[in-house]
C-alpha cells in the first residue's frame, strides 16, 4: 500500500541522516578529564580571533581547547545575551559585548564576573575602561576595539563646490566645534545644492558622545529631558539638517546607494566605517578621510569581552580574555579585520603607525585615528536607560529629518515617549 | 443433552459479550490515546511557556534581573493606558485586514484553477509554493528595493507615469500596503494550496449532477465548492486570523531598525511586545501584552468564525448539495 | 446498509485514455476534460510573481558584490554562481554540510511525526466522540493565538533542564506539538472521510486501530503531504530558536548561512547564492511531494 511505503521511505531519509550527523560529534561537551578544560568564546561581526590566532594561545597553555562560536550581527548577539542572562544558562565563556547594549545590563554587573586586575591598569584607553567599571568599581569587561571618529570626506565633490581637497586642508577647514562644521557645510550646499552631511540622526549621535551626563545622572536620576545640554544638541543638529542632511537613514538601502552615489559629501567615520564605504561604493574614487572631528573627539562603538559568572570556567575564561585583549593580540586582530585597538600601547608600535588605506587615497589611517582617539576627552555616562532614550532621540530626529514633523512636535512627542519609559 | 446444549449457548454467549467488552473499552479509550502524542508534549513545551508567560505578566519582571514583586494587573493597567498599544493596535488590525480578505479570496480563485484537470498539474500547483520557500533576507531584500522612498522601483515607476512618489517608509497606509503586500506575496500560495486540498475531497459527482441540472461553473463553485469546504474555510479564516494579528517578521524586516517606523507607522503589537521584552528588557509589560493579543485574537477568531459559518453554513447552498447527493445515490 | 461511492475518475497527468473520454462525454465535461487558455492564462501570471524572487536571488548570486548597489539590475545572471557557492560551502565559519545534515535530520523528524501525531488527533477529535472533545479541540486551537515570542526563554529553561539544550533535539521536541497540524487534519478528515466508512469497518469488526490504519491514512493522505511538506518547509526556514538553543558548532542552515551576513559589509552576491543552495533542497522535496498531492482518491469503497 503506498502509504506504507511513503512512511517506509521516510523513515529510511531519517535514520540516514541521524547516522550521518546526529551520531558523529554530537554538541560540545567540555571534555573535563583530568583537568583539560574546552573554553567557548562567543563574538560577532569580525573581531579578527583567526583560528590561528586561538591556536597559540592552546599551545601555549596545553589542556585548553577553546571552540570559537560566532553570530552574525550585534543585533543577533546581543538577543542571544540577553536570552540566556535571563535563562540563568547557556552563555559561553566568554562573551563578546557592544558598548552600546552594555550599558543597559550594568545594574545586573554581578552577572558578570569580577576582572579587576592591578596587572592590566593602564592597558587600555581611560574612557574604555571607566564604561567598563560597574558603580562598586568592578573591571566586568576587557576592552576590544574602539571607534574613534574622523571626518571622511569627498574630494571629488569638494573640488566641485570650490573647497579645498587636501587632507591637511580639509582638517584645518574643519577645524573646531560644530558652528565650524555647520558653516563649512553651508558654503557646499550653497555652491553645489547638494547636502553636506547624509542624515540628523548620525550628526546628533557626534554631538551627544561629546556630553558626559546626557540623559542619566549617576545615582540614577534621568534628567534627559530637562538637560540644556541635549536640547541644544537636538537643536544645532535639527536646525543644520533643515538645509544640509540628505535625509538619509544610516544602514538604510537609500543611504548605502548614497554612499555610492554622492548623496552626501561628509560624514563621521569611526574607523570601521572605512570598510563599509569601500564595500559599497567600489567603484567610487573620490573618497577620503580628514585627520578632523568637529569638537575634538568622538568614539562611536567598539566592544569588550565579558566572562559571565554563571560559566563552569571562570578562572579559566578570565586568563583567556587578559590574553585576547592584549596589545600584541589585538594588533594581531587589527590586521586581520581593521578593529581599531583599544590599547595604549598599540598606539606606538609600526603596525599601527604604519597602516594605511588605499581605497581613501592612501590615507594614514593608523596615525589618523591614534590622534582622533587622543583627542577625545569626554567619556559619555552610559546607564540602564540609555539605549532606549537615545533610540526614541533617533526615531524623533528621524521623525523631523527624513519624514518632515516639525520639530516641536517630535521634541514633545519624545519626551513622552521618554517618559513612558518609567 | 438440553443440559449441554444449554451450557454450550451459555458459554457462547460469555464469548460474544467479552469481545464486545473488550472492542466497547477499544472505542473508548481510543480517541484519549490517539490525541495523547500532542498533549503529552505539548504539556511541556507548549503549557509550560504559557503558564510561565502568564506568571511573569502579574510580577514586575526584569530581563535579566528576574522576578520582581507581584503587581497584580499593573502591567496590564499601564500596557492599556500607553498610545503606543493603541496605535500598535490600529496598525495590527489594518494590515491584518489588507493582507488576510484579498489573500482568502485571491487564493480560493487561485485553488479552483489548481482543481481542474490541468496538464502538468504538479509543475502548477508547487509553483505557486515558491514564494513561500525563498528566505525572508531575500524577500525583504527585494521589496525594499521596490518600496524605497527615494530610490525604490515602484517610485520610479510611478514617476514615469507622472504621480508623486509616495513615501513607503513615512507614510502610515501606504506603509501598511507595502507590508501587506510582503505579507500577500509569501502567504497566498501555501492558502491556496490549503484550500486546494480542501476541493480535492469534493466529490465530482456532485458537480456532475449540478451540470446536468444545468448549473454554470459559478453557480457550482458557490452552491458546491463553498458549502463543501466549509471545514476548511473554517480552517483558513481562523489561522489566518491568528497569523495575521501575529504578523511580525514582515514589519520587523521592512526597514533597517525594525521597531516599526520612527513614528510607529508600521508598529504591530508583537512587535511592540518585542520592544518591551527585548528593547527595554521589562519582561513583566511584554507578558501583558502577549496575554492581551491572545484575548484579542480570540475574540476576532470568534466573530471570524461565525461569519464563515454564515457564509459557507446554512441555506440554500446546503439543499443543493443535498440534491446532488440524493441523485448520486439513486 | 450499503455504502456506495463511486470513485472519481483518476485524474491522470499523462492524458486521457479512451474509456476516460467517454466517460466525460457521458457526464457532460468537454471532450478532452481539460481547462481552456484562460485557467493557464491565469495561473502563468500567478506563477510569474512567485518565480521572480527566486530568480532575482539567482541574479544576485550569480553578480558580485556590487551587482545588488546598481540601479540598473541585468535581467540576465552574470558567470559567478559557482564561484560563490563554493565560496559558501568552503567557508570555515559556515559548516556547510553540517548543518545542511542537521535541517534534513531535523527537517525530516518534524514533518513526519507531526503527520503521525496530528493525523492520530486529527482522526480522534472528527470523527470519534469523546468526553471532553469540544473543550479540548478549542483549547488546542486557542494555543495557536499566543503569541511565541515569548516563549523563547521559558522553552529555553525547560529544555535546559531536560539537558537537552545544544542537541537537536531540543528543536526538534518543541516542534512536534503541532496546533496547527492537529487543527489541519481534524478539518479535513471531518469533510473527506465519511461516517459510512468508518461505520463499515466497524461492522466488519475492526479495532479502531485497523480503522485508523487503513480507512483513515489513506484517505488523509493528499492533507497528510500538505502538511508534511508544509511544516517540512517551516522548520527548514525556522531561524530563531535554532540560533538561540543549537550549539554553534552543529548549526541549521538557516543559522550557518546568517555568518554570510556578519561584518559591515555584506557581500550580497554570496549572500543570495547562500540562499539559492538553501531552497534547492527544498525544490527537490517539492517535486516528490507533488506527486502525492495530484490525486484525491478515497480508496477502498466499502459495498456490501
Amino acid at each position: 500500500m503506498r502509504t506504507s511505503r511513503t512512511i517506509a521511505a521516510v523513515a529510511g531519509v531519517a535514520s540516514l541522516a541521524l547516522v550521518a550527523t546526529g551520531c558523529a560529534g554530537g554538541s560540545g561537551d567540555s571534555g573535563s578529564a583530568d583537568g583539560d578544560v574546552t573554553l567557548t568564546v562567543a563574538t560577532f561581526n569580525e573581531f579578527g580571533y583567526t583560528d590561528e590566532l586561538l591556536q597559540k594561545y592552546m599551545d601555549e597553555n596545553p589542556g585548553v581547547t577553546i571552540t570559537h562560536n560566532r553570530a552574525a550581527t550585534s543585533n543577533d548577539a546581543r538577543d542571544n545575551f540577553f536570552t540566556k542572562l535571563g535563562a540563568g544558562s547557556g552563555l559561553s565563556d566568554v562573551e563578546a559585548v557592544e558598548v552600546d547594549w552594555f550599558a543597559e545590563m550594568m545594574q545586573y554587573s554581578d552577572r558578570l564576573a569580577d576582572l579587576s586586575d592591578p596587572e592590566l591598569d593602564g592597558r587600555w584607553v581611560d574612557f574604555k575602561t571607566a564604561a567598563a567599571t560597574d558603580a562598586d568599581g568592578r573591571l566586568v569587561a576587557y576592552g576590544t576595539d574602539i571607534g574613534p571618529e574622523a571626518v571622511c570626506y569627498r574630494s571629488d565633490l569638494f573640488a566641485e563646490a570650490g573647497l579645498p581637497t587636501d587632507r591637511a586642508e580639509v582638517a584645518a577647514l574643519l577645524e573646531g566645534d560644530w558652528d565650524t562644521y555647520f558653516d563649512a557645510g553651508r558654503d557646499y550646499t550653497e555652491a553645489t545644492g547638494k547636502p553636506w552631511f547624509d542624515s540628523a540622526g548620525a550628526t546628533y549621535q557626534g554631538l551627544v558622545n561629546q556630553i558626559e551626563y546626557a540623559y542619566e545622572e549617576e545615582d540614577g536620576t534621568i534628567i534627559a529631558t530637562e538637560n540644556p545640554d541635549v536640547e541644544a544638541a537636538y537643536e544645532a543638529t535639527v536646525e543644520a539638517s533643515a538645509d544640509l542632511s540628505a535625509g538619509l537613514g544610516q544602514w538604510s538601502d537609500d543611504w548605502l546607494a548614497g554612499l555610492a552615489n554622492g548623496a552626501f559629501a561628509t560624514m563621521l567615520c569611526p574607523g570601521w566605517m572605512l570598510g563599509v564605504i569601500s564595500g559599497n561604493a567600489p567603484e567610487v574614487d573620490g573618497w577620503d578621510v580628514a585627520n578632523v572631528f568637529p569638537g575634538g573627539g568622538g568614539n562611536w562603538g567598539g566592544s569588550y569581552l565579558t566572562v559571565p559568572a554563571q560559566g563552569e570556567n571562570v578562572e579559566e575564561a578570565t586568563k583567556l580574555a587578559a590574553w585576547l585583549t592584549a596589545p600584541e593580540q589585538q594588533l594581531a586582530a587589527f590586521e586581520s579585520a581593521g578593529t581599531f585597538p583599544s590599547q595604549t600601547e598599540t598606539y606606538t608600535d609600526e603596525v599601527l603607525t604604519g597602516a594605511t588605506d588605499e581605497y581613501f587615497n592612501d590615507a594614514p589611517i593608523g596615525e589618523i585615528f591614534i590622534e582622533r582617539s587622543e583627542a577625545i576627552e569626554v567619556s559619555p555616562y552610559k546607564s540602564v536607560k540609555y539605549f532606549p532614550i537615545n533610540d526614541a532621540m533617533q526615531r524623533a530626529l528621524t521623525r523631523v529629518d527624513v519624514e518632515g514633523q516639525d520639530p516641536e512636535t517630535s521634541w514633545n512627542q519624545w519626551v513622552s515617549d521618554v517618559e513612558a519609559l518609567g | 443433552m438440553t443440559a449441554t446444549v444449554a451450557a454450550a449457548d451459555a458459554r457462547s454467549i460469555r464469548r460474544i459479550a467479552f469481545s464486545q467488552r473488550v472492542s466497547h473499552w477499544d472505542f473508548k479509550l481510543s480517541p484519549y490515546l490517539y490525541i495523547s502524542p500532542f498533549f503529552i508534549i505539548f504539556g511541556v513545551v507548549g503549557l509550560f511557556p504559557l503558564l510561565y508567560t502568564a506568571w511573569v505578566s502579574v510580577h514586575e519582571w526584569h530581563l535579566i534581573g528576574g522576578q520582581g514583586d507581584f503587581v497584580g494587573l499593573d502591567n496590564f493597567a499601564f500596557v492599556l493606558g500607553q498610545s503606543q498599544f493603541w496605535i500598535a493596535l490600529r496598525n495590527t488590525f489594518s494590515i491584518f485586514l489588507f493582507s488576510a480578505v484579498p489573500q482568502v479570496v485571491v487564493a480560493l480563485v487561485i485553488a479552483a484553477v489548481l482543481d481542474q484537470n490541468l496538464r502538468g498539474k504538479t509543475f502548477w500547483r508547487m509553483g505557486v509554493l515558491l514564494p513561500y520557500i525563498v528566505a525572508p533576507v531575500a524577500v525583504v531584500l527585494i521589496f525594499s528595493n521596490m518600496f524605497g522612498d527615494q530610490y525604490g522601483l515602484v517610485n520610479n515607476a510611478l514617476g514615469s507615469i507622472g504621480i508623486d512618489p509616495i513615501g513607503w517608509h513615512s507614510d502610515v497606509i501606504p506603509s501598511h500596503l507595502a507590508i501587506a503586500t510582503m505579507v500577500n506575496f509569501r502567504w497566498t500560495g501555501y492558502t491556496a494550496l490549503i484550500l486546494l486540498a480542501g476541493m480535492q475531497a469534493i466529490p465530482r459527482d456532485y458537480y456532475e449532477a449540478a451540470t446536468i441540472d444545468g448549473a454554470g461553473k459559478v453557480r457550482q463553485f458557490f452552491s458546491i465548492t463553498v458549502p463543501q469546504l466549509r471545514p476548511t474555510l473554517i480552517f483558513v479564516i481562523v489561522t489566518s486570523t491568528i497569523g495575521g494579528l501575529q504578523i511580525f517578521d514582515e514589519p520587523r524586516l521592512y526597514d533597517q531598525f525594525g521597531q516599526g517606523g520612527a513614528d510607529n507607522q508600521w508598529m504591530t503589537i508583537t512587535i511592540y511586545l518585542y520592544n518591551l521584552g527585548w528593547g527595554q528588557l521589562d519582561f513583566g509589560r511584554a507578558a501583558a501584552v502577549a496575554w492581551l493579543l491572545f484575548l484579542i485574537i480570540v475574540l476576532i477568531g470568534l466573530i471570524n468564525l461565525a461569519i464563515t459559518r454564515r457564509i459557507a453554513g446554512s441555506g440554500d447552498a446546503a439543499k443543493v448539495s443535498r440534491r446532488a447527493r440524493k441523485e448520486v445515490t439513486k | 446498509m450499503t455504502a456506495t461511492l463511486e470513485t472519481r475518475p483518476e485524474e491522470s497527468a499523462a492524458g486521457s485514455s479512451p474509456a476516460e473520454r467517454s466517460q466525460n462525454r457521458r457526464s457532460g465535461r468537454n471532450t478532452n476534460g481539460r481547462p481552456g487558455w484562460i485557467a493557464y492564462a491565469i495561473l502563468s501570471v500567478v506563477i510569474l510573481g512567485s518565480v521572480f524572487p527566486l530568480y532575482w536571488s539567482f541574479l544576485i548570486g550569480s553578480g558580485d558584490a556590487s551587482t545588488i548597489t546598481r540601479a540598473d539590475l541585468p535581467w540576465w545572471p552574470g558567470g559567478n554562481f559557482l564561484a560563490n557557492a563554493a565560496t559558501v560551502i568552503g567557508n570555515e565559519t559556515v559548516n556547510f554540510w553540517r548543518a545542511l545534515g542537521n535541517s534534513i535530520l531535523v527537517s525530516t523528524v518534524v514533518a513526519a511525526a507531526v503527520v503521525l501525531f496530528s493525523t492520530l488527533s486529527g482522526f480522534a477529535f472528527a470523527k470519534l466522540r469523546f468526553r471532553g472533545r469540544n473543550g479540548l479541540l478549542i483549547f488546542v486551537i486557542a494555543t495557536m493565538a499566543v503569541p511565541t515570542q515569548l516563549g523563547v526563554v521559558p522553552l529555553f529553561i525547560a529544555m535546559s533542564q531536560l539537558q537537552l539544550a545544544g542537541s537537536v533535539w531540543a528543536v526538534i521536541l518543541p516542534a512536534l506539538a503541532s496546533a496547527f497540524g492537529v487543527f489541519w487534519m481534524t478539518q479535513y478528515l471531518s469533510g473527506a472521510l465519511p461516517y459510512e466508512l468508518i461505520e463499515a469497518a466497524r461492522v466488519d469488526g475492526a479495532s479502531m486501530i485497523r480503522t485508523f490504519w487503513h480507512i483513515a491514512l489513506p484517505a488523509a493522505r493528499p492533507a497528510a503531504a500538505m502538511l508534511g511538506l508544509f511544516i517540512f518547509i517551516q522548520t527548514w526556514t525556522n531561524f530563531f530558536w535554532p540560533f538561540i538553543v543549537l550549539d554553534p558548532q552543529s548549526p541549521t542552515l538557516p543559522v550557518a548561512l546568517s555568518l554570510l551576513q556578519s561584518n559591515f559589509f555584506v557581500d550580497y552576491s554570496v549572500v543570495m547564492a547562500g540562499v539559492m543552495l538553501s531552497t534547492i533542497p527544498l525544490l527537490i522535496l517539492f517535486a516528490v511531494a507533488g506527486r502525492h498531492l495530484v490525486s484525491g482518491i478515497m480508496q477502498g469503497a466499502v459495498k456490501g
